[in-house]
């Protein structure tokens, strides 16, 4: 199993009240599962997508991660852990702008100490399957909406993540670009990456192996 | 990695042109001003350290009884030295110094041709050894070793003798004592307080071989055996007053060593030195101070700007860490950006200090060269200045902004930001309150510069031009030289006197009685009938001084200022008039007249006691003439007063000074302050200005949405940036309360300098507010209107 979740509750106070964002939620992922979560606006679908990459975190519950237990971790371990075993896609792409393309892709092996001519092959065999080669040297601001999707996705893969999250990777793309997207995704899948993302789309939903709805923070069982 | 974070720093650098701009000029700006201080600083500190028995040698400083304010005086009588060498095992040499007719311009005649010459001295031959001289012709031992021989610099052989050689020549000093060229020794240092550029022997001149314990006239510089107590040589130096001098004549109580690298910095509260290369060690520290803060506000600007932008650079901490960076990385990076930043100013404020140099003399009047801004201390301070503001600049966003949450990416992280918010605010009002001191400072001290300039002095100094005669061959070339000046169409009067006011007076005591041993030091002047005319004197009381004396009146005809009246008790001047003045010319000196107080001094001390007087035979000589003109066109009257003067005095080099312009050059000092004070406020502020541009451009960007919304709902232009306005004019006004008395506390200690001074006004202070809120103003308008002209829809476009 690659991560379990028991329990989750997660709340704000507003206004004296508290408002629950995640309640109760139970979710066990096996390797190699490509799962979506679904819900409107408001479900909690980036909420439990940040728990689970520990950028975030709860108030009760338990998370477990390959076997060890993420709610009583320090927080240094638990960026040790996610540094290690997981990659973030985002809606918004979110590459850094003052690097290149090539540099975006590069910078987590950066942080993990990869010695620079590994670096270098990592790099050039990510940019030689997204077929990049040729716009390695321009800035993102230079690139279509896609192909920053596809930098972002290259960047979440560079260091041979067990998991990637996805929220809403194609939120900001058109039908085609999404496709295109998916289709990577799940070749990614079928290589044995374990994805998980947040969609509102029922056909980005149907790539997937598994559907979670949520609503109003809980998993919503129809 | 390192050279991944100068990459991401320099293209971050590069992204926020306008962030960038500001920062580095403003720190540019610091760093140049620091730059050229510390090098006057350190050229300062430099002084006379450079001889090799620096460590040993001491000035001899006395302090002065009761009768002299208990003054310390640097000037002693000549039998101090020899007395020392004599009687304290502990002193190995000792030199005299004492420059030629007491400081005044020496008139230099050669062959044909005559100099004036301003840095001729008397010493003892031991000075040779004591201070290092390297004697290019000649040696040291033989130098004094014929009587009447003379020494003379490189610099002065050249501007002398120009390439011809110099030795075995002879030199005719004021037409009085012909000597003879015996050495020439390579220019002493530069920075060095000894200022002689030709010394002949003491021993030569009754100055050295009448030793005496009365007239205090000369330095005496010892050099004591290595590593003696100096205080355990002033003891038994003090000692030697009872020892040598009767209880009357005792008017000094205690003699002071002062180590020889001192005397530059720290002379400000001695009177009476000969050297006219003295610094003081306040002007050292403010202009320290100065420059610090100058550099203090640049670094916070850069706090300001770099937090401010925080909000753009949230998003890519926000990635970095998400990618495995951790809070270690992010601090390095942001002070490799600071590093990068603060490298470049540096440079730039470098290669601009250089540029700046010739500004820098014309604003303080202290010359630097390039190799001062080249020297190794300067060097190692530009490394640290480095080192100190990276770390001191980049401090704050490094460590308020590498805290900042991967949250951000999604939102989730709304950063309050109330304590950055308030540490900003806090360096603002600091920045503020600061230019607010500087431009109450400013004004108060240029008002009181005014009103010295304004103030009347008592006498009218403008269009009078002084001409020395004291080495005039003969008394009847002086009056000659009258006669044909008298009768010049452009001359108004001439005066003969001793001295011009407050130069070479001489000092003397006035006595309530006869029998009294204490009374008030005066200065007295001998003169002839004209001095009112000339000088516009006002007199009270009694006559002026009489033109003509008959042969054979011993009378002393006397003319004194109203301090002097007061100071004998009687009730009104005219009570004075006609009455004896008991002083040391003698009981034939008469109260002729009274005239009104005049400023003689600087307005920094209270006005003295002043005698002018008349008589047929008189201690001291005639040696200037005031000469008030009335010419439009000076340099034809001045060539036509060079003329005539070298008909009547052919073998006098003619030297003249303006009155008015030795008067203004009292207040020389506080002028450069001002202008520094005026300098360093304005670049300041400009500073202070820069950071706020840039935060008013902070907050317009993060107020888009809300400026957005409230047009969306119909505010005006003119509302939006009152709105953006109001915030940054409440921090301006805090600044100034917190401002306003501490400048008031300064102002009023600096004024306490002044006998004289202005009242520190209100008005002063709100013109300082509203000068400050009038600078905020215009810079924050500028972009509070760009925000709010903006359109809305581009604002509020989600995305």
């Amino acid at each position: 199993m690659l991560l379990e979740l028991n329990n989750i509750f997660k709340w704000v106070n507003q206004g004296g009240k508290r408002i629950y964002l995640l309640s109760d939620i139970n979710l066990k992922v096996e390797e190699g599962e490509f799962i979506s979560i679904m819900g409107p606006s408001g479900s909690g679908k980036s909420t439990l997508l940040n728990v689970i990459g520990m950028l975030d975190g709860f108030q009760e519950g338990e998370y477990n991660f390959l076997g060890e237990s993420v709610h009583s971790m320090k927080e240094k371990n638990r960026s040790k852990l996610y540094k290690e075993y997981i990659g973030f896609v985002f809606q918004a792409y979110h590459l850094i702008d003052e690097l290149t393309v090539y540099e975006n892709i590069e910078t987590p092996l950066l942080y993990k100490n990869v010695k620079s001519s590994e670096r270098k092959a990592l790099v050039a065999d990510m940019l030689d399957r997204f077929n990049m080669v040729g716009k390695k040297d321009l800035f993102p601001s230079q690139l279509s909406g896609g192909q920053q999707q596809l930098v972002g996705v290259a960047r979440a893969l560079i260091a041979k993540p067990k998991l990637i999250l996805a929220d809403e990777p194609t939120g900001n793309l058109n039908s085609k670009q999404s496709e295109e997207i998916m289709q990577l995704f799940k070749e990614l899948n079928q290589e044995g990456v374990t994805i998980i993302q947040a969609t509102h789309s029922e056909t980005n939903a149907a790539y997937g192996s598994r559907v979670i709805h949520l609503l109003d923070g809980r998993r919503d069982q129809q | 990695m390192i050279r991944n974070y100068i990459k991401i720093a320099w293209r971050n650098i590069l992204a926020n042109k306008l962030f960038t701009l500001l920062n580095i000029a403003g720190l540019a700006i610091g760093v140049c001003v620091c730059i050229i201080l510390f090098s006057f600083v350190n050229k300062e500190l430099s002084y006379d350290k450079m001889y090799s028995n620096s460590e040993n040698i001491y000035r001899v400083n006395m302090e002065t009884s009761e009768d002299y304010d208990f003054e310390t005086w640097a000037t002693m009588p000549n039998a101090v030295g020899p007395a020392m060498l004599k009687d304290i095992p502990q002193v190995k040499k000792m030199t005299r110094l004492i420059k030629d007719d007491f400081g005044a311009t020496a008139s230099l005649k050669i062959g044909e041709k005559n100099f004036t010459e301003n840095g001729l001295y008397l010493a003892d031959s031991t000075i040779f050894e004591m201070f290092d001289f390297k004697f290019i012709s000649g040696t040291h031992e033989s130098a004094f070793s014929k009587p009447k021989s003379i020494v003379i610099s490189k610099s002065t052989k050249v501007r002398l003798f120009g390439e011809q050689d110099a030795m075995n020549q002879f030199i005719t000093v004021n037409n009085r004592d012909t000597l003879q060229v015996a050495g020439v020794y390579a220019d002493l240092p530069k920075n060095s307080v000894m200022d002689f550029n030709m010394v002949y022997n003491i021993m030569d001149s009754w100055m050295g071989t009448n030793v005496y314990w009365s007239n205090a006239s000369y330095e005496t510089y010892v050099q004591l055996q290595p590593n003696v107590n100096s205080a355990e040589v002033e003891k038994q130096a003090s000692k030697l007053i009872d020892k040598y001098v009767d209880k009357e004549g005792q008017y000094f109580t205690k003699f002071f060593l002062q180590p020889l690298p001192k005397i530059h910095l720290y002379s400000a509260d001695i009177r009476e030195g000969y050297s006219t290369k003295l610094g003081n060690i306040t002007t050292i520290k403010s202009l320290l101070f100065l420059s610090l803060l100058v550099l203090l506000i640049a670094c916070i600007n850069y706090m300001n700007l770099a937090t401010a932008n925080s909000q753009k650079r949230a998003k890519g901490i926000g990635i970095n860490k998400v990618l495995g960076a951790n809070r270690n990385q992010m601090l390095s990076l942001f002070y490799v950006e600071t590093g990068i930043m603060v490298f470049l100013s540096i440079i730039i404020g470098y290669a601009v200090s250089f540029l700046a140099l010739p500004l820098f003399k014309s604003i303080t009047g202290n010359e630097l060269g390039y190799s001062d801004l080249l020297a190794t201390p300067i060097l190692v301070g530009i490394l640290l200045t480095w080192g100190v503001v990276t770390l001191v600049a980049g401090s704050y966003p490094a460590i308020s902004m590498s805290g900042i949450s991967p949250l951000v990416l999604v939102n989730k992280s709304k950063k309050k930001g109330s304590a950055s918010e308030f540490v900003r605010k806090g360096l603002v009002v600091f920045q503020f309150a600061a230019s607010i001191i500087l431009i109450i400072a400013v004004t108060i001290i240029l008002q009181q510069m005014a009103f010295i300039k304004n103030k009347n002095l008592g006498y009218d100094p403008n269009g009078i031009i002084a001409v020395s005669v004291k080495s005039a061959e003969t008394e009847q070339q002086v009056a000659s030289l009258i006669k044909s000046l008298e009768r010049q169409v452009n001359v108004e009067s001439v005066s003969a006197v001793q001295a011009m006011p407050g130069t070479n007076e001489s000092g003397r005591s006035v006595y309530k009685l006869a029998t009294d041993n204490t009374g008030l030091p005066i200065a007295s002047c001998r003169t002839d009938g004209n001095i009112v005319n000339t000088l516009k004197l006002k007199v009270i009381a009694g006559n002026e001084l009489p033109v003509t004396i008959a042969e054979g009146d011993s009378i002393i005809y006397t003319l004194v200022n109203e301090k002097v009246v007061s100071y004998l008790n009687y009730k009104t001047p005219e009570e004075a008039v006609g009455k004896i003045i008991h002083t040391e010319l003698g009981s034939r000196a008469l109260i002729t007249g009274v005239v009104e107080n005049f400023n003689f001094n600087s307005f920094k001390e209270d006005i003295g006691g002043y005698m002018y007087y008349k008589a047929i035979s008189a201690p001291e000589g005639i040696r200037t003439l005031l000469v008030r003109y009335n010419s439009q066109n000076l340099s034809q009257f001045i060539g036509q007063l060079q003329q005539t003067f070298n008909e009547t005095l052919p073998n006098t080099a003619f030297d003249y000074q303006f009155v008015d312009r030795h008067v203004a050059q009292l207040y020389a000092s506080e002028e450069k302050t001002a202008s520094t004070v005026t300098i360093f406020s304005g670049l300041a502020i400009f500073i202070a200005c820069l950071g706020l541009f840039g935060l008013a451009a902070f907050t317009a960007e993060q107020r888009k949405k809300e400026i957005g919304v409230r047009k969306v709902l119909g505010a005006t232009v003119t509302g939006i940036t009152r709105l953006l306005s109001k915030d940054f004019l409440k921090l301006v006004l805090i600044a100034f309360v917190v401002a306003a008395p501490v400048a008031y506390w300064l102002m009023q200690k600096w004024l306490l300098d002044f006998a004289y001074r202005t009242e520190i006004n209100w008005w002063v202070f709100v013109f300082a507010g509203l000068a400050a809120v009038l600078i905020a103003l215009i810079t924050v308008s500028f972009q509070a209107i760009k925000a709010a002209i903006a359109n809305p829809v581009k604002s509020l476009r989600t995305e």
